[in-house]
């Protein structure tokens, strides 16, 4: 039981994480019809810039902030600068240009920082013994303070989504821009809008992911997570948020306890179980769990 | 432009009927001069030879890529895999089962095809986003299923081939001193047979179908192309031909390790190379290959590895903006202007065909029709 609890908590603290960034996919996704490649890579960029702030003895919270605007800042401008002039040269332009990004700013975060890995310090309190027992297991503060963080945060998504104007003209933009556009709703700026906060959450991610792990703050950290946000985006469907969300949480618990009580294929084979699942996914069902049917007019 | 094209003023561009001798002749002397250059690469220097050879696998590699990504338009970021399991194929086949090296280059050619219809096959599914989807996870996985099983593989120590079993034959006349000129010759007939495989497949039906596929899925179907089979076809063929290329990498190198030489970087280092060279034209590759390994050796200060990913991440955003149909893309642009080839009027139809290919002159558009044509003078 307690050694269950323990996997568990470490797969909903995974989970939240690919919750978060599966929605910043799916918000990129709804907007623009392509996935972005560079969203983890974005995340990564601005935990850098949070963690080379918290060197400076700068408090974890104002990280946190600024990293964020950092990279509602990025993702702003990525949609404003390279992919709303690339976007009506088709997809296949898009998806190099998203492509070319992920790899210019992975090498960046390399120039920048280096290849050595660093640990990063967490918002709340995160030494060895700041923990509640739940059933004989442990559990952290820092994944706690996560969970909430991310509910927060996704809570507010949704709230946005579903209960502002704003949030309104995002979904008239998302099912059809061009009448969206008829209607007067600024598309542009939605759109421009949409990408800040996809990777403003992903900034979110980051930071609250780093701390879990010590030295996990890598110029590689970023891959793995994105393709298992990807295969969770994928599974709960690419234009559902709420989807997205509750196939990366699952997607997090599953992987946790399979690695846990498998050994043989869990842990080692993370990215291949993605990769899979992926296959899976698209074979089986591919308009995802909740996601709508793609249907085209001719 | 319009304007100064009128017959009566305009000495240019100069027109040639396709399949007249001048064009035959053209042609004939655009492979003297690709043998020609071949032979002079194979005179330089050891160091240069390898580099070389380095460039003429890419470039079969991104040959293979330009069949899925260049002609039908679906961006495949799985490449390296496909190199990855062609050069596994021969690295176990001849370190393990003694096999001749070059014999294994058909097992390749088989496996990476079945790899490819495997991973295509979930892909044919709805978009195109999905296969960039597939293809990005088979590229972060394979390093990682590579390094699971060491029993085979040679996991993350890397897999040796002996060198002796990659030695030139007697026949060759080369010694073993002078090995890479072997594996250069290799590289060079691989690269020749696979351009003029892709030449030959984006010239007839199948190329049509692939890029009707490309540039409107659903017209394509209407007119009869069957979009499951031409997609999963052209999948297959793409990642045999690049696991192949796999396959010389493994005899030129003689020790392989996945996480340094099977990543998602060379993915986006072939799509840069494919990108730089221009998508669908049959020279592009051969441009894009000798780019990707030159210009990083050329900038001295790139080599460290970082800073290159900054370079090509960068190139390839700018190219896409500024260059997007690539050098070839621009010297076909520009070569229209001086030589046009005029394409053989099927028969029965000729004058409805003219009629037609007049329609499309006016066109400003750059229309894949017009691409092929000067590709044509150029191979």
């Amino acid at each position: 039981m307690q050694l269950f609890l323990e996997y568990l908590f470490d797969g909903i603290s995974n989970g939240a994480i690919f919750a978060a960034l599966a929605l910043a996919l799916v918000m990129v996704f709804r907007g623009t019809g392509t996935i972005n490649f560079a969203q983890g890579e974005m995340a990564l960029f601005t935990t850098y810039i949070a963690w080379g702030l918290t060197t400076k003895n700068v408090p974890v919270v104002l990280c946190l902030l600024i990293a964020t605007a950092a990279g509602f800042v990025l993702g702003a401008v990525t949609e404003r600068v390279l992919i709303r002039p690339i976007e009506r040269r088709g997809l296949l332009a898009t998806l190099i240009v998203l492509l070319g990004l992920f790899l210019a700013l992975n090498s960046l975060d390399g120039i920048l920082w280096g290849n050595q890995n660093y640990s990063m310090p967490s918002l709340f309190p995160n030494s060895v013994s700041s923990f509640v027992t739940v059933g004989g297991a442990r559990l952290y503060w820092a994944n706690l303070g996560l969970w909430i963080l991310v509910a927060v945060l996704v809570g507010a998504m949704f709230q946005l989504f579903n209960h502002t104007r704003l949030g309104l003209h995002m979904r008239a933009t998302a099912s059809n821009r061009e009448s969206a556009s008829l209607s007067g709703i600024p598309v542009g700026r939605i759109l421009l809008l949409g990408w800040g906060f996809a990777a403003a959450i992903g900034a979110v991610a980051g930071i609250l992911l780093t701390p879990l792990t010590p030295d996990s703050l890598g110029v590689g950290e970023m891959f793995p997570i994105l393709i298992q946000a990807s295969a969770a985006a994928l599974f709960g469907g690419l234009d559902s948020p709420g989807g997205a969300v509750s196939a990366g949480l699952l997607m997090g618990i599953v992987e946790s306890l399979l690695s846990g009580y498998v050994p043989a294929i869990g842990g080692q084979l993370q990215e291949a179980i993605a990769f899979v699942a992926i296959v899976l996914v698209l074979l089986v069902r591919p308009q995802g769990l909740f996601g709508s049917k793609e249907v085209e007019r001719v | 432009m319009t304007m100064s094209r009128e017959p009566s003023r305009a000495p240019l561009p100069l027109l040639i009927n396709q399949g007249s001798a001048v064009h035959r002749s053209l042609q004939i002397f655009g492979v003297a001069l690709l043998a020609g250059l071949a032979i002079l690469g194979s005179r330089t220097n050891s160091f240069q030879v390898g580099l070389l050879t380095e460039a003429l696998i890419y470039a079969s590699a991104i040959a293979g890529l330009n069949l899925v990504t260049g002609y039908t338009g679906m961006l495949s970021i799985g490449h390296s895999a496909f190199f990855g399991i062609g050069a596994y194929t021969t690295g176990i086949l001849v370190s393990e089962q003694n096999w001749n090296p070059l014999w294994t280059f058909a097992i390749s050619f088989l496996i990476c095809f079945i790899f490819g219809l495997i991973v295509g096959l979930p892909a044919l599914r709805i978009r195109g986003i999905n296969l960039a989807l597939v293809t990005l996870a088979l590229a972060v996985a394979f390093p990682e299923i590579i390094d699971r099983f060491p029993g085979l593989t040679g996991g993350t120590l890397g897999l040796n081939v002996n060198l002796f079993q990659l030695l030139p034959p007697h026949w060759t006349g080369i010694g073993i001193q002078n090995r890479f000129e072997y594996y250069y010759w290799i590289a060079a007939f691989l690269l020749a047979l696979v351009l003029v495989l892709c030449a030959n497949l984006t010239r007839g039906r199948t190329g049509l179908a692939m890029r009707a596929t490309r540039d409107r899925e659903i017209a394509a179907t209407a007119v009869g192309v069957n979009l499951a089979w031409i997609k999963l076809f052209t999948f297959g063929i793409s990642a045999a031909v690049t696991g192949v290329a796999g396959s010389v990498f493994a005899m030129y190198l003689g020790s392989l390790s996945a996480d340094s030489s099977f990543t998602l970087t060379l993915s986006i280092t072939l799509i840069t190379g494919l990108v730089i060279g221009g998508v669908a034209t049959v020279v592009g590759p051969i441009i894009g290959g000798l780019a990707i390994i030159y210009i990083p050796h050329w900038t001295e200060g790139l080599r460290q590895g970082q800073t290159e990913g900054l370079f090509f991440g960068t190139i390839l955003i700018i190219l896409m903006f500024v260059m997007p149909d690539g050098l070839m893309g621009l010297l076909t642009r520009l070569s229209r202007h001086v030589v046009r080839v005029k394409p053989r009027a099927p028969e029965g139809t000729s004058r409805a065909r003219e009629g037609l290919l007049a329609g499309q002159d006016r066109s400003a558009t750059p229309d894949s029709e017009g691409k092929g044509d000067t590709t044509l003078a150029l191979s």
